[in-house]
């Protein structure tokens, strides 16, 4: 499903990336492991098409991303669901708004819009909160929503940057089983952390980086 | 999609606030400007075209011409294809007519001893385009007649009226395009404020795949929305300083126009000012939202 190809990305004069080689299987659970900087969230910023590798080949379902044409870029973004640390909800849009706006910028059908989000609100628990505003929130609750929207349009992968970073423990083992649960109906799921209690509960691969390189690919620990 | 783009783009003015109103008002007055010389312009236009219309050629005859000479002249006029009537004015006519278009000056003319005005004929010319140049060699062939002494024809100055007009009209469409990029300008840049308002939404309209007419269309709408508002912010004050005006105008323009009212833009002119508005205004939002990536 995601396969890097000696993948460099240079940043001036540092190397977040250095020939990094990895593949990821179609519906699998992964860790992304490592210290902070050790190129992590580059990777996923790849993965999103948010920066493009200085050298080598970044292929998501056999496509190759760094040949996507700007209007395949967003085609293929609707593919990848991605939930950040900082949430990056919309704070002048309630919590119905947020997540129904990843539909409504698709072109979907209203009513369509409003049975799904209702549907993936209440699956991460959130169906007596639609008219909050983000603020409103706690961090546990802010960061439920973002998964909501990032499932929303029902993505084959969903890419997490540690999404429990802000997290309380017990919070963030909460959404450590949503993201189970959304690997068993299928979907890849990627989560970048560096909180090794997580992949302990999760129990499934990990990917380690170190200073931008594939230090070692653990099976369950 | 454009239910959203329009939605965005009414929140969006609604904050800009001041900055909106200001663009909207800089869009304003570059199309009152461009109003304001189509409005004058088509009208000295239509002035200076029913003077054409009634304008003469006069033939000015010798004192000593000769009854035949002056049959002969008359003739040739009479079978010229650009005359439309041919009016023979004795010399006591002409001191006549000068005494009463200038009374204060009714006095002069008993000292001068003789009459000094000449015979003439006066051309009345058929209206139309091509007359112009047919008067022109009317008055050419007719000014090497025998017992002429001159032949006026005030065409020749309307015409460089009307190439003053246009001049005048080129002018205005420059000083109106130097305008409207100052306005397209402003507008570029209170869309870029909204965009910079907006640019947490957009990076995330952008990560969940949204395309690029729905994450621009916002901005281009806003753009739209400025510009046409601001033209017909300008059609409506035009509009009002005319209609304030029109009551003494119309009597002191009546003569010059044969009668005619001064009119206000034609709704072809309008449609044009407020297409203008909407187009610089799209345009400007365009150029604005493709920083929008």
């Amino acid at each position: 499903m995601i396969e890097t190809q000696n993948v460099t990305k240079a940043y001036g004069e540092y190397n977040a990336l250095r020939n990094l080689t990895l593949t990821i299987g179609k519906g699998e659970f992964v860790f992304l492991t490592g210290a902070s900087g050790a190129g992590k969230s580059t990777l996923l910023k790849l993965l999103l098409l948010q920066e493009r590798p200085s050298e080598g080949d970044v292929v998501v379902g056999g496509r190759n991303l760094a040949r996507l044409s700007p209007g395949e870029v967003q085609a293929y973004r609707r593919t990848v669901g991605f939930v950040f640390q900082d949430f990056k909800l919309i704070a002048a849009k309630t919590v119905f708004e947020n997540v129904s706006f990843a539909l409504r910028v698709l072109g979907v059908p209203i009513d369509q819009q409003r049975r799904r989000t209702y549907q993936v609100l209440k699956w991460v628990g959130l169906q007596h909160r639609l008219q909050a505003f983000p603020l409103e929130l706690s961090g546990g609750e802010q960061q439920r929503v973002a998964i909501a929207r990032a499932l929303v349009n029902d993505p084959q992968i969903i890419l997490a940057d540690e999404p429990t970073g802000n997290l309380d423990p017990e919070l963030s083992i909460e959404i450590m089983k949503l993201f189970r649960e959304i690997n068993t109906r299928g979907t890849t799921v990627l989560v970048a952390t560096h909180n090794p209690e997580l992949i302990r509960f999760v129990n499934r691969r990990s990917i380690h980086l170190e200073h931008g390189r594939l230090d070692q690919v653990g099976g369950m620990p | 999609m454009l239910g959203y783009a329009f939605e965005e783009a009414l929140a969006s003015l609604r904050r800009g606030g001041r900055a909106a109103a200001m663009s909207m008002g800089t869009i304003a007055i570059a199309f009152l400007a461009l109003g304001g010389f189509l409005l004058i312009s088509a009208n000295l236009q239509r002035m200076v075209q029913r003077w054409m219309e009634s304008a003469e050629v006069s033939v000015f005859l010798r004192d000593d011409i000769s009854d035949d000479a002056r049959a002969e002249v008359e003739q040739r006029l009479k079978g010229e294809d650009a005359a439309l009537q041919v009016d023979f004015l004795t010399k006591d006519e002409a001191l006549e007519r000068f005494q009463a278009d200038f009374p204060e000056l009714a006095d002069v003319t008993p000292t001068l001893g003789s009459n000094p005005f000449p015979a003439s004929f006066e051309v009345r010319l058929r209206p139309g385009a091509t007359v112009a140049d047919e008067a022109a060699a009317l008055a050419t062939r007719v000014s090497e007649l025998s017992g002429v002494a001159d032949v006026q024809f005030d065409r020749q100055w309307l015409e460089r009226v009307l190439s003053f007009i246009a001049g005048v009209r080129v002018a205005g469409f420059a000083l109106t395009v130097v305008l409207l990029l100052g306005a397209a300008f402003t507008v570029t840049a209170v869309v870029r404020l909204s965009l910079h308002a907006r640019r947490d939404e957009l990076d995330i309209m952008q990560l969940v795949g949204a395309p690029f007419g729905f994450i621009r269309g916002p901005f281009v709408v806003e753009g739209l929305l400025l510009g046409g508002i601001g033209a017909l912010l300008a059609l409506l004050v035009l509009g009002g300083a005319y209609a304030s005006v029109r009551g003494w105008l119309t009597p002191a323009l009546s003569g010059l126009l044969a009668g005619e009212a001064a009119s206000f833009l034609s709704f072809g002119d309008m449609l044009l000012l407020a297409g203008a508005g909407l187009g610089v205004g799209a345009l400007a939002g365009l150029v604005a939202s493709r920083s929008a990536r």
